[in-house]
Order: C-alpha cells, then sequence, then structure tokens
C-alpha cells in the first residue's frame, strides 16, 4: 500500500503491519496495557516507516485497540468503577504535570530507569523473588 | 480528513458507556442462607458471639455447644455481597484422554467465605499449602472431615460452556451446557472456590477449640480489606446437625472503598497516588503507563484478581491516548490511511484479548506479563545503546522539523 505524509510517498506491508497489530493487540488487550512501546518499534523497524510518520499514526491505530478492548472488559464485568474514578482523574492530572518535569529530566535517564523497572517487575511476576 | 471530526463524539461516546449504569455488570445475587433442617431438638449445636459489628476487619470470639466428641465446623461467609468466579478447565481427563475446554462461571461465590475446623487439623491446611498451586479443595476437605459444612457456596447457580477454537476466535464463550445435578453443581462450586480464593489460608483455617464435654470455642479473625455488609457464621458437625446462623456485620469508612467486581475493600487513596506516578512516569517515557500500573497494581494488591486490573486500567489509557491524538490531527500530523489500516486489524485482536484475560489463571497471567515485560525491557534498553540515540538522534531532529512546519501550516490555516 501506497500513503503519502507531507509530500513524500512511503510504500507499507500492510500484510506485515496487520498480522503485528492484531498480535500486538491481543497480547496488549489481554494484559490491560496500550502497546505502544510494541507498536512503534513494530513500525519503524519492520516497517521501515520514519519516526515523524510513526508517532500519530501508530497512536491513532492504537486507540482502535483500547477502544474496543475497553467494551469487551466491560461486557465481561471486568471493569470497577470506583477503582475506575481512582485512578482516572490521577491519570489525567499526571498528563498535566508531566511536561512540567520533562524539560528538567533527560528522556535517556527516565528510559534507562524505566528499563530497570521494568526489570524488577518482571521478575516479581515470574515470581523469582 | 474527515475522520478528525469523529474522534471527539467518540470520546464522548466512550465515556457515556464508562460511566454508564454500573448496575448491569454489578452481580445483584445475594446468597440465600442454608435452609437450615429442623435440627433433631436435643443434639443442636448452639451458637454464640461476642460482638456482632466489625470495623474493617477484626476478632470475633465464636462459642456454643455441640454433642459430646464430635468436631465442629464453621462456616463463614459474607451474605450481602457476592463475586465471580471462573475457571476454564483445560485438564486432561484421565478417563477419555481428552481435554474437556469447559468454562464455568458463576456470579454469586460470597465474596468472602471460609471454614474454620478444629484445631487440630493444622497440620492438613499446612501440608496443602506445601502443593503449592496443585492443591486440591475437595481432596482438603474431604481430608479434614469438613464436606458436611461445604453448603453456601455448592448451592450457588453455575453456568458452563462447552468452548471452541472458533468460539474463542470470534470471542464468545461457547454453547451454553444445560444446568448441571446437584452433586455436579457441588463438585464444580468446590474448583471455583478454589479458583476465586486460591489458596489454602484463605479458605480454611484451624482455629476451633473443642473440650470433650461438648463446649467450643473459637476466634475467628476477619481480615482487613474485605466486604462490608452482614456475614453468618453456622456451626455445623454433621450433615443433620448444624446451628441457626449467627450475624455479625463488617463496617467500613471512607477512604476505605468496597470495590464490587473486585470483592475487596481498598483504600481509595493508593490507586490514586500510584497512578499519578505512573502517569507521570508514563509522559516522561514517551508511552502509556498501563504496563507499569498493571504489573505494580498485581504487585501491590494481591487481593485484587488481575480481570479487574486489566479491565480498568485499559479504560484509564484510553483519555490519554484520544487527547493525543487530537493534538495530532489539529497539526495534521496524523496519516488516517495508515494509522485505520492497522487500526482494523487491532480491532480484532482486542475483540478476543479480554477474552482470554477471563480464560487464564492468575498464575499463567503473571507467567505470561512477566516475559512481555522482559521483552519490553530489552526493547527499551535498546533505544539507549548508543547505535540507536545516533540514529534517532536524527530522526528525532526531522521529526521536530516537519512537526513546526506542520504547526506552522496549521496557524496559518486558521
Amino acid at each position: 500500500m501506497k500513503i503519502e505524509f507531507w509530500g513524500q510517498e512511503f510504500k507499507v506491508n500492510m500484510v506485515i503491519g496487520c498480522i503485528g497489530g492484531f498480535l500486538i493487540a491481543i497480547m496488549s488487550s489481554m494484559f490491560g496495557f496500550g502497546g505502544g512501546p510494541f507498536m512503534v518499534p513494530l513500525m519503524t523497524v519492520a516497517l521501515r516507516l520514519p519516526m515523524y510518520l510513526v508517532v500519530g499514526s501508530s497512536l491513532l491505530a492504537i486507540f482502535f485497540n483500547t477502544s474496543i478492548s475497553t467494551m469487551r472488559h466491560y461486557q465481561f464485568g471486568n471493569f470497577d468503577l470506583y477503582f475506575f474514578l481512582a485512578m482516572f482523574p490521577a491519570a489525567i492530572l499526571g498528563g498535566y504535570i508531566a511536561p512540567q518535569i520533562a524539560k528538567r529530566v533527560s528522556p535517556l535517564v527516565v528510559k534507562r530507569v524505566a528499563c530497570m523497572g521494568l526489570v524488577v517487575l518482571a521478575l516479581n511476576l515470574l515470581g523469582v523473588y | 480528513m474527515n475522520m478528525r471530526k469523529g474522534v471527539v463524539p467518540w470520546l464522548l461516546a466512550a465515556m457515556v458507556v464508562l460511566m454508564g449504569s454500573n448496575g448491569v455488570a454489578v452481580a445483584e445475587g445475594e446468597v440465600q442462607p442454608a435452609n437450615q433442617p429442623a435440627a433433631a431438638a436435643v443434639t443442636a449445636p448452639t451458637i454464640v458471639i461476642d460482638k456482632t459489628e466489625l470495623n474493617n476487619g477484626g476478632t470475633i470470639k465464636v462459642s456454643g455447644r455441640v454433642p459430646a466428641g464430635k468436631p465442629v465446623y464453621l462456616e463463614v461467609w459474607a451474605a450481602e455481597h457476592s463475586v465471580r468466579a471462573n475457571r476454564f478447565d483445560s485438564e486432561l481427563d484421565k478417563e477419555t484422554n481428552k481435554r474437556p475446554y469447559i468454562f464455568y462461571i458463576s456470579e454469586e461465590m460470597p465474596a468472602y467465605y471460609k471454614i474454620f475446623a478444629p484445631k487440630e487439623m493444622q497440620a492438613k491446611i499446612d501440608a496443602a499449602k506445601k502443593e503449592g498451586r496443585k492443591w486440591s479443595y475437595s481432596a482438603l476437605l474431604k481430608d479434614m472431615g469438613a464436606e458436611a459444612a461445604f453448603n453456601i457456596p455448592a448451592k450457588m447457580k453455575i453456568e458452563h460452556y462447552q468452548s471452541t477454537l472458533m468460539a474463542s476466535i470470534v470471542g464468545s464463550r461457547g454453547d451454553l451446557l444445560p444446568t448441571m445435578d446437584e452433586k455436579e453443581n457441588r463438585k464444580r462450586a468446590m474448583q471455583l472456590t478454589k479458583a476465586r480464593f486460591r489458596s489454602p489460608d484463605k479458605v480454611f483455617a484451624a482455629d476451633v477449640d473443642i473440650k470433650p464435654d461438648g463446649t467450643y470455642t473459637a476466634e475467628i479473625k476477619i481480615r482487613e480489606g474485605l466486604s462490608p455488609g452482614k456475614y453468618k457464621i453456622v456451626a455445623v458437625v454433621d450433615k443433620k446437625t448444624k446451628s441457626e446462623p449467627a450475624t455479625f456485620e463488617n463496617k467500613i469508612a471512607f477512604p476505605l472503598v468496597y470495590l464490587d467486581n473486585a470483592g475487596t475493600s481498598l483504600n481509595i487513596f493508593y490507586p490514586f497516588v500510584l497512578s499519578l506516578c505512573v502517569a507521570i512516569f508514563g509522559v516522561l517515557m514517551g508511552a502509556g503507563g498501563g504496563f507499569i500500573m498493571n504489573p505494580l497494581l498485581l504487585a501491590l494488591f494481591p487481593a485484587l484478581p488481575h480481570t479487574i486490573v486489566a479491565g480498568t486500567v485499559t479504560p484509564t489509557v484510553l483519555f490519554s491516548q484520544g487527547s493525543g491524538i487530537y493534538n495530532y490531527s489539529k497539526i495534521k500530523f496524523i496519516n488516517w490511511k495508515l494509522g485505520c489500516g492497522i487500526g482494523v486489524a487491532m480491532l480484532l485482536g482486542g475483540f478476543i484479548g479480554p477474552k482470554l484475560t477471563e480464560m487464564i489463571t492468575l498464575d499463567q497471567f503473571k507467567f505470561a506479563f512477566g516475559w512481555i515485560l522482559l521483552v519490553l525491557a530489552v526493547l527499551m534498553f535498546w533505544q539507549t545503546t548508543p547505535g540507536y540515540l545516533s540514529r534517532n538522534k536524527k530522526e528525532q531532529a526531522i521529526l521536530k522539523e516537519f512537526k513546526k512546519r506542520a504547526e506552522e501550516a496549521a496557524k496559518g490555516g486558521k
């Protein structure tokens, strides 16, 4: 498939994109996260698309996934209203506070901290400690 | 570009769905107190409790009298709140050598259920604990001689579905099978009790002290963070010899809030603070916080079922994604064709995923999620390596340049 973006034309292998997107969607909706951290590498590395094209479009693709999985989780009774009401305002508030801090910290440091945090959490889930 | 207009009403529609009556999902079913057969007057056990009110857990002293020389079991359950219990049976059947693939679900499991046995039984509970995940509820119940005390869950309504691969793909539970008979229902109820409460010490305790003359005393400890409302206790000796139920009430107060679908009470400020930190961190990192929030919640609040965690965190990230799309679309920084193309494939995946969450046990959930996080950590580490960074620097520069142009174009357009 050919797409046009800001005057440039790109060829996209939609078969890889769709299969990858499908698998990422199953995984992320199953475990309840967005899927962005997997979608961006898929689109930049596997589809060879430039970053400036990926940032917005991957978000749009993920939004499809998140909205349908929200509906499905709700349908199965996996949704708890009070729990949601406790987390939702905090998530929005965080979205406003974060840009204020963002200027002062290096994204590299944040990513490395996140890396370590993920390993610790993963080992916890796997029951290593 | 007309799709851009579609985003805002979508968001609104999603919000309406979310805020809409929660009552649909909430199981209304109240557990019916056991119908007491009129026990013979002479041998009817008695039960007395020292207080009728608890404040977010505590200890209740139970005493009474049963026929001398017999063991007594106390069946305690939350009478006002019930939760969902489900189990996917895919274990190999030894007789037919086939996997049944049957999905059992009940909405009527008491939010709290525990059988208190005589003190001598402690060793048996400990032995079951040593078996780890593989412990069997029915075997332990039988071993402790407490089968007569298992009454409330045995009567709950259990639906079961024959699941097939096709049904899984279209995301349904499968075909509803005819209602089970009493004996089968009882057997499945035991498995569901284990599936819901997981560990032996959540559902059994050896606390009852019996004197040779038949008087007994027990100190029943009710944990913190359980469901509010009325609880009932029945002293059971055997199938026909039971006491009348004694009732006490567990009270909880703000900021402790009972989560109806999760079946536990929680200080509502904890998830708030946690979510705030994760959201800030997520934005700094340039990714949604969902994949950090989920494992954190699972690690910090083991009482929360994984289905609830996954199902409630998902809508939280929906809003930040929506606003992100709106911001990008304002400066025409989204390729709708690409986004929607892959989006349709993700739509299918998102349809199937939540059903799989329900099918797997917490242990499987943790195992798979653990590996996903490790992969993610590697992926993230790769993004901090020098090779990636130098390539990324160019990309980021182009990204900034394009964004600037886009922003100017958007301004000029107005």
